[in-house]
């Protein structure tokens, strides 16, 4: 009998007055798998990684968690549910500490079991020199590391990424090649929306194109790479 | 059926040319809204300040509130420009919560300034010609309700236009959509404020004079002024004449079916517009022409 | 034995020294202000919570006001005493506050302010016209409604009242902060979005500050009407309500806990020293308002906060704790 996957996305449609962002988009994703979100700007990725994680509710379409119909819960509900995101700009608690902005996320998080300690957490991100320091005197790296650890704080079961790596140095790209990789051994499930390739090549099992809307490629990576209709997407 | 029609026509009328009122309130309101994105929270006051001022113009030189409005205006102009040249601009240094703190305070300072002056007694502009009605069909018409609309539509035009054809009004349009790509275009936004609000606060003269004729006021009768104005121009939509013209004359009907349906109730002639005002808000709160 | 901290000690000598003021025979314009200072201390603390800790700027602390004097005052009439009646005046309030926290917390900036202005001024209009069926001898005519069975209750008495709020105003808040209910309201003021997608229930965490606040206020409120039992709406409802816990907080310094406690005072300070010149007062207050929000944004406890202020006296606490705790 096969597994549920972890997150079903089931003909998900969301317009916006009068734009279509996204259009009947359907897929799957496995429990420990690591999946990329890919496509040219403007394809609607964000807008998709919203409607996984509450932000938005579908136009039409189901979103299923686990097995269980999520469509439309907000998204601190999620949150209790074991779903956990970035931002692609950080949004911080600008007021309160590092260790603060994780604390909000263990402690209103939801009754799950106990996750990692959050020192241990910080070690993970790399962020554990500045534990204590204020977010408004954090580097914008710092706090993209930051989104991760409180991501992780509410012991999620499915983490959404949003473009974790973009503008990230060659020596850092490595490092965070290296923390998907241990959330993938922690049995956790993951979603990536990235720009950058090696990401894409290195760290995901699957990819999935979107064009317009629209899914027009599913595969993996070497699969989706030689694809033409991804070819002309993207370079016309 | 026919009576009730008939029974109808009145407040029907009353209304849509009461709305007049509320849109000449609410474009002073709408127009620091979209340009600074600000609810002076003072504009009933400074509407009823406006009334108080033509009362006491008429009471000193006897000459008709109308003609009042050739120093008024002026005078409401400048001083506009003055409160928001140094006081509303500094605060937008600090946040919007602050200038919204420092428009709590003009109306406080404009109440208690006109209760000092003039007394916490009702007051209202008298003139020959505020009783007069006549006839529409069935239907008796008073002048001052009458006056309401004309204002109403002549302030909107003039706004309309200022805004279309000269170039200061083309910078206040330009500001109000898009401030990033108006200051590029060489448009200092402060300057651009202080006439905004001088403009709004040279509404507020001319709608203190058509309030003045129409009801009672005291220096506390400011705040359901602001509340109806507000009302008015999201009911409306924001940025749109047409809609808070249509918005005015709801407010206006609301009033004037909730009296005569409730037998001349004051209270609920009172309390029907902040119902709407309420219920707008909790449900449609971008109103009919808003997206 | 845990030897507790000192400001703790320092707060608990404080509150205990003024508690013995009736007793010691401080005179009475003194228990007469210092009253006037604690309800506004409890209003202005609440207000702080309301907008320096959850981001809230509600309009509306003179409906709960209101609507709390009011309530006691009708219970009296049918022969409840005052105490239940603060009570159920405090409970009237925060249930209106729960009632319409469902249309108003879907209103976002500036159009939560209006709408919670909105309320007041619908109550206002309200006990205007509207009379309760029974009680006409206590209804005033125009001097407005009477609050009865006060007899016996003295200025003593209503000096611990005040005191008692003020006093379990600023706990509550001490409390919230330290719990996980301030970390929320704190994420929430910081950032609602990342606040909910790391499972903060908004709407829930809002209410709770906001019931917490009408509660408050609400008794506040009643309690002051006990001292000067004439109730009209332009009185009950008086937009000076909101005045004075804006000002306090403007003054004092927003979000911080010390704040309201010097806004308050000065606040307190200045009322009494206005209270003869009628308009004038509030024409004052207006202006103090606006200078104090374009010259000191940051409110007193921010000034003392940027100027270093605190690290002198800090120091001087752990300083003397520490030898406190070596001995």
């Amino acid at each position: 009998m096969p597994e549920t996957a972890v997150l079903s996305v089931d003909r998900v449609t969301k317009n916006f007055g009068g734009i279509h962002a996204i259009q009947n988009i359907t897929f799957e994703v496995q429990a420990g798998e690591v999946l990329g979100l890919m496509g040219p700007n403007g394809a609607g990725k964000t807008t998709l990684l919203n409607i996984i994680a509450g932000t938005y509710s579908p136009s039409s379409g189901r979103v299923n968690f686990c097995g269980r119909d999520i469509t439309g819960l907000p998204a601190h509900k999620l949150c209790h549910l074991g779903i956990a995101r970035t931002y692609q700009i950080p949004q911080p608690f600008t007021s309160l500490s590092a260790r603060q902005n994780i604390l909000v996320a263990a402690k209103y998080g939801g009754k799950k079991t106990a996750g990692m300690e959050h020192d241990k957490i910080f070690d993970l991100v790399n962020l554990s020199e500045q534990k204590d320091m204020l977010t408004r005197d954090l580097a914008t790296v710092s706090l993209k590391r930051l989104e991760l650890a409180r991501a992780l704080a509410s012991n999620p079961t499915l983490i959404l990424l949003d473009e974790i790596a973009a503008g990230s140095s060659d020596r850092e790209l490595p490092r965070i090649l290296g923390i998907i990789e241990e959330i993938r051994k922690m049995g956790k499930t993951v979603v990536l929306v990235e720009h950058v390739m090696k990401v894409m090549v290195e760290a995901v099992d699957r990819i999935i194109v979107i064009d317009k809307g629209e899914k027009i490629a599913e595969g993996t990576p070497g699969e989706v790479m030689k694809d033409e209709k991804v070819l002309a997407a993207y370079f016309g | 059926m026919e009576d009730l029609l008939i029974g109808l026509a009145a407040p029907i009328t009353r209304g849509i040319l009461l709305g007049g009122l509320y849109v000449v309130i609410a474009l002073g309101l709408s127009l620091v809204f979209g340009v600074m994105k600000l609810i002076n929270v003072g504009h009933g006051d400074l509407v009823i300040l406006g009334s108080y001022f033509a009362w006491a113009i008429m009471g000193w030189l006897g000459i008709d509130p109308f003609l009042s409005l050739v120093v008024g205006v002026p005078l409401f102009f400048g001083l506009g420009f003055f409160v928001q040249k140094f006081i509303i601009n500094r605060t937008f240094r600090i946040s919007l919560d602050a200038a919204l703190i420092a428009c709590f305070g003009i109306s406080i300072i404009v109440q208690s300034l006109c209760q000092i002056i003039w007394t916490p007694f009702n007051r209202s502009l008298t003139t020959a010609y505020q009783l007069e009605t006549f006839a529409l069909g069935p239907v008796n018409i008073s002048l001052r309700y009458l006056l309401n609309f004309i204002g109403g539509l002549a302030v909107m035009i003039a706004l309309r236009e200022f805004l279309r054809r000269t170039y200061l009004g083309r910078a206040i349009s330009a500001a109000s959509q898009n401030e990033p790509v108006a200051e590029r275009m060489g448009i200092n936004p402060n300057r651009v404020y202080s006439y905004a609000f001088a403009i709004a606060m040279a509404c507020a003269a001319v709608a203190g004079v058509l309030q003045g004729l129409t009801f009672y006021f005291s220096p506390a009768s400011g705040p359901p002024f602001l509340i109806i104005s507000f009302g008015v121009i999201i009911l409306g939509g924001l940025g749109s004449m047409a809609g808070t013209f249509i918005g005015g004359m709801i407010f206006g009907l609301t009033q004037t079916l909730g009296a005569y349906l409730s037998g001349g109730s004051l209270m609920v002639q009172m309390l029907a517009p902040y119902l709407l005002v309420f219920v707008i808000l909790a449900v449609r709160p971008q109103g009919i022409f808003g997206r | 034995m845990k030897i507790p901290r000192l400001t703790t000690l320092a707060s608990v000598v404080v509150l205990v020294v003024l508690a013995l003021f009736p007793l010691i025979g401080a005179p009475l314009s003194w228990l007469n202000y210092l009253f006037s200072f604690f309800i506004y201390l409890a209003l202005a603390t609440m207000w702080n919570l309301l907008a320096g800790y959850t981001g809230l700027i509600c309009l509306c602390p003179h409906a709960f006001v209101g609507l709390a004097a009011y309530t006691m005052a009708i219970g009296t009439w049918v022969g409840m005493p005052f105490q239940v009646g603060l009570i159920a005046g405090a409970a009237v309030a925060a249930i209106f506050a729960l009632v319409i926290s469902f249309p108003v917390f879907r209103m976002k900036g500036i159009y939560f302010a209006i709408g919670t202005l909105v309320l007041p001024e619908v109550l206002k209009q309200w006990f205007n016209y509207w009379r309760p069926p029974f009680g006409t001898e206590y209804q005033g005519g125009g001097a407005g409604y009477s609050v009865i069975g006060l007899a016996g209750f003295s200025l003593g008495n209503k000096y611990w009242l005040a005191l008692a709020i003020a006093a379990a105003s600023i706990f509550v808040v001490h409390i919230i902060l330290r719990a996980r209910l301030g970390l929320g309201l704190t994420a929430i003021r910081d950032n609602e979005n990342t606040a909910a997608s790391s499972g903060v229930n908004i709407f829930r965490l809002k209410l709770s500050s906001f019931l917490i606040a009408a509660f408050i206020m609400g008794i506040a409120g009643a309690a002051y009407f006990i001292h000067n039992p004439k109730i009209q709406p332009s009185g009950g409802f008086s937009i000076s309500w909101l005045l004075l816990p804006l000002m306090a907080t403007v003054i004092g310094g927003e979000g911080r806990e010390e704040g309201p406690i010097i806004g308050a005072a000065i606040v307190t300070f200045l009322r009494f020293l206005l209270a003869d010149y009628g308009a004038w007062s509030l024409f004052i207050q207006g202006i103090i308002l606006i200078v104090v929000v374009v010259a000191m944004p940051q409110g007193i406890a921010g000034l003392l906060r940027q100027v270093g202020a605190y690290r002198f006296p800090q120091r001087l606490f752990q300083a003397a704790e520490g030898k406190i705790r070596r001995t």
